[in-house]
């Protein structure tokens, strides 16, 4: 494969274009290094995207890897599209499944950035979510005692 | 009929017949090994969650107790003595956590015939309530934290103001704590008034939850302060002795990340003294098997006792190693109603001038650099390391399961030595060794707790090191760029591809690419 790549680590975010010169560079896998196939979504497989868990020195991560023109010519659509409209609410979601144990905002209430809005507890831990930014909470999907599942919908902030 | 002649003609050779493992994970499997070592057969319990788990396999038979959730299952001291009933298990080993310090276990086994692997029902009330505990050891004269000495009046009885006065009388920093607490559970550290009264009701919810007890007390928070504890072992007929101590400073969050054995930087007259502290402890109970009094060393150097866990600790296994002792075969043999062994009581007497070093570090799904919050998943990999002086006690394997209902231990890591820094070199070996995939654990944590210089040369063992040190964005960040570059590699070689990117959970089954050598772990080492 000649093409340029784009390697993303959403999580972090990061985001590298290497040059095949670069790839040729690249020490190979050395200890406590490991590279795994992750399942691929039917999006991935059409967008022709791969996607691969890396582990180094104990640290996970998801990388994805694609052909960088194609993803090039992507962003320049997202581009496009984005200039019609704007997203300003933020939902939440569970980053672990678990049980809702506190919830201390309402429908409708003004938050600050970082101020705490529910607790989550999973092995035996409470887990605090707080506000990403300012704003009025809404749109509360869980209760007190409520289990939720990674991804589950929290709250939005707006 | 013959059953009973066997039994008791085996009646010199083992200590039962057959035991079963209320408990699950590494612990129930190591307690499983020491049942194959001594011709006991295991019984194993599970959860719904826990079906397929690597302890429900490792055990002769295993009985269903219940749903995932540990309050309708491991916690259910009914659903598991009738599984003992229905297995006829002549004795119940609890392990650590969920029951194993709750008298009401220990009672229901001496009320249907079988025996209970631990102390006595007196000792585990006034032990296992570290209130009660602090009351006991201060009475015999064994100096304690600072701190309240009875529950603060919290729920439905709340007093605010008396709970600030009580705070301000311990001063700040305070640790608030809950009575019935462990692991960190139940813990909150408070800097000054205005957080009190939060953390209070905080840690007394989550110890509610997790204890079913939402008492809580206070006690002073030391700076800099060091967690040591003393092995504790006492026979029925009254013989208690010390095994040596363990260093377990190494804690985020009040939970133990790393233990060792013996405590760096103590003189023989200072290991004297606190394995003596830790005999006067367990006399004033009574106390049979196994136990730990935990102490606190202050930086001026002086011994205050936190409280004891009257029963098999995590970290029990450097202790092992280093005294060249099994605990849980003593355990056993000791429930059985037989004096400690010879080599228990040599071991107790070479306690004091320890020839060995060892080092535990316990691999946790928890992300360390997301506040080591929990990281339940798939072990897509699961490859432990081996070699001279190298233990893994696990409880999962390639393909396990990690539930968010339990603790996140997955495995400790043992490594013993002829001294500290020959330990620390053969950690840092087998850590590279370590191969996980499908979750994030504590593994990049150790990775870099063994090459900092504070807790390589032992200069810096305390109890906040982890919060004053770990700043893992920067370590994240150089991994991440490694990362990039091996997918990348992994692409261009066309070692993987999109369509056949579904990896089987099984090792024997990875794919071709991997076989190939491309990207093969080994590939520099040769």
């Amino acid at each position: 494969m000649t093409d340029r790549l784009r390697v993303t680590i959403p999580d972090l975010p990061l985001t590298v274009q290497p040059a095949p010169a670069d790839v040729a560079g690249f020490a190979h896998v050395g200890r406590g290094e490991s590279v795994r196939p992750l399942p691929s979504t039917a999006e991935d497989r059409s967008e022709g995207r791969t996607r691969l868990e890396v582990v180094v020195g104990g640290w996970r991560f998801e990388a994805t890897v694609e052909s960088a023109a194609r993803a090039e010519l992507r962003d320049r659509a997202a581009r496009d599209a984005a200039a019609h409209h704007r997203v300003a609410d933020l939902t939440l979601r569970a980053q672990i499944p678990g049980r809702v144990v506190k919830l201390w905002v309402a429908d409708g209430e003004q938050v600050e950035a970082g101020q705490r809005l529910l607790a989550i507890e999973a092995m035996k831990m409470e887990n605090e979510i707080r506000a990403p930014h300012a704003g009025t909470v809404k749109e509360i999907k869980v209760d007190v005692g409520a289990l939720v599942e990674r991804n589950d919908e929290l709250l939005t902030v707006s | 009929m013959s059953l009973r002649k066997d039994r008791r003609h085996a009646s010199a050779t083992k200590p039962f017949e057959r035991l079963l493992i209320a408990n699950r994970g590494e612990i129930a499997v190591r307690i499983i090994r020491a049942c194959r070592e001594l011709g006991i057969e295991s019984i194993a319990v599970y959860s719904d969650a826990d079906a397929d788990a690597v302890h429900v396999r490792a055990a002769d038979r295993a009985v269903r107790i219940g749903p995932a959730a540990a309050a309708e299952s491991y916690l259910r001291v009914d659903a598991i003595l009738a599984a003992a009933a229905q297995e006829r298990a002549q004795a119940i080993h609890p392990g650590y956590g969920f029951l194993s310090e709750q008298a009401a276990l220990a009672d229901a086994c001496s009320a249907a015939g079988i025996v209970f692997v631990g102390p006595g029902h007196e000792t585990l009330v006034s032990l296992g309530n570290k209130l009660a505990a602090r009351h006991r050891a201060s009475a015999a004269g064994v100096p304690v934290v600072p701190g309240t000495f009875e529950p603060l009046p919290v729920g439905s009885r709340a007093d605010k103001e008396r709970i600030k006065a009580e705070a301000a009388g311990v001063g700040f920093p305070v640790l608030v704590k809950a009575s019935a607490g462990g692991g960190g559970r139940g813990m909150r550290r408070v800097d000054d008034l205005a957080e009190l009264m939060d953390a209070v009701a905080s840690a007394a919810r989550e110890a509610a939850a997790a204890f079913g007890d939402g008492s809580v007390y206070l006690e002073r928070y030391v700076e800099r302060a060091r967690h040591v504890e003393v092995q504790l072992l006492g026979d029925s007929q009254g013989t208690i002795v010390a095994l040596g101590e363990r260093d377990c400073s190494t804690q985020r969050r009040h939970q133990k990340l790393v233990e060792e054995a013996p405590a760096p930087g103590l003189s023989e007259t200072q290991r004297r003294a606190l394995h003596d502290l830790g005999v006067k402890v367990a006399r004033t109970v009574g106390l049979r098997n196994a136990a730990t009094a935990e102490f606190l060393l202050t930086p001026d150097g002086e011994f205050w006792f936190l409280e004891v866990n009257a029963r098999l600790q995590v970290e029990h296994g450097v202790t092992e190693l280093v005294a060249d002792l099994d605990l849980v075969h003593e355990q056993l043999w000791i429930a059985a109603g037989v004096p400690l062994s010879q080599r228990a009581i040599a071991a107790a007497a070479a306690a004091a001038t320890p020839q060995r070093h060892a080092i535990e570090v316990r691999l946790s799904a928890e992300d360390p650099a997301h506040d080591f919050g929990p990281t339940p998943g798939v072990l897509t990999a699961w490859a432990t390391p081996a070699g001279p002086g190298v233990r893994v006690d696990a409880g999962v394997e390639e393909g396990s399961a990690v539930s968010p209902n339990y603790d996140p231990l997955l495995a400790k890591l043992m490594v013993v030595a002829e001294d500290r820094p020959r330990a620390i070199a053969r950690l840092r070996r087998a850590l590279d060794e370590f191969v996980i995939g499908g979750v994030q654990t504590t593994l990049p944590f150790h990775r870099w707790l063994v090459d900092q210089r504070g807790f390589a040369q032992a200069s810096d063992l305390s109890t906040d090191y982890v919060a004053r040190n770990w700043r893992p964005v920067e370590v994240v960040a150089v991994a991440a760029l490694r990362a990039t570059e091996l997918a990348a590699i992994a692409i261009r070689d066309r070692t993987v591809t999109s369509n056949e990117a579904t990896p089987s959970a099984n090792g024997h089954g990875a794919p071709a690419w991997w076989r190939a050598g491309v990207v093969e772990g080994t590939e520099n080492r040769r």
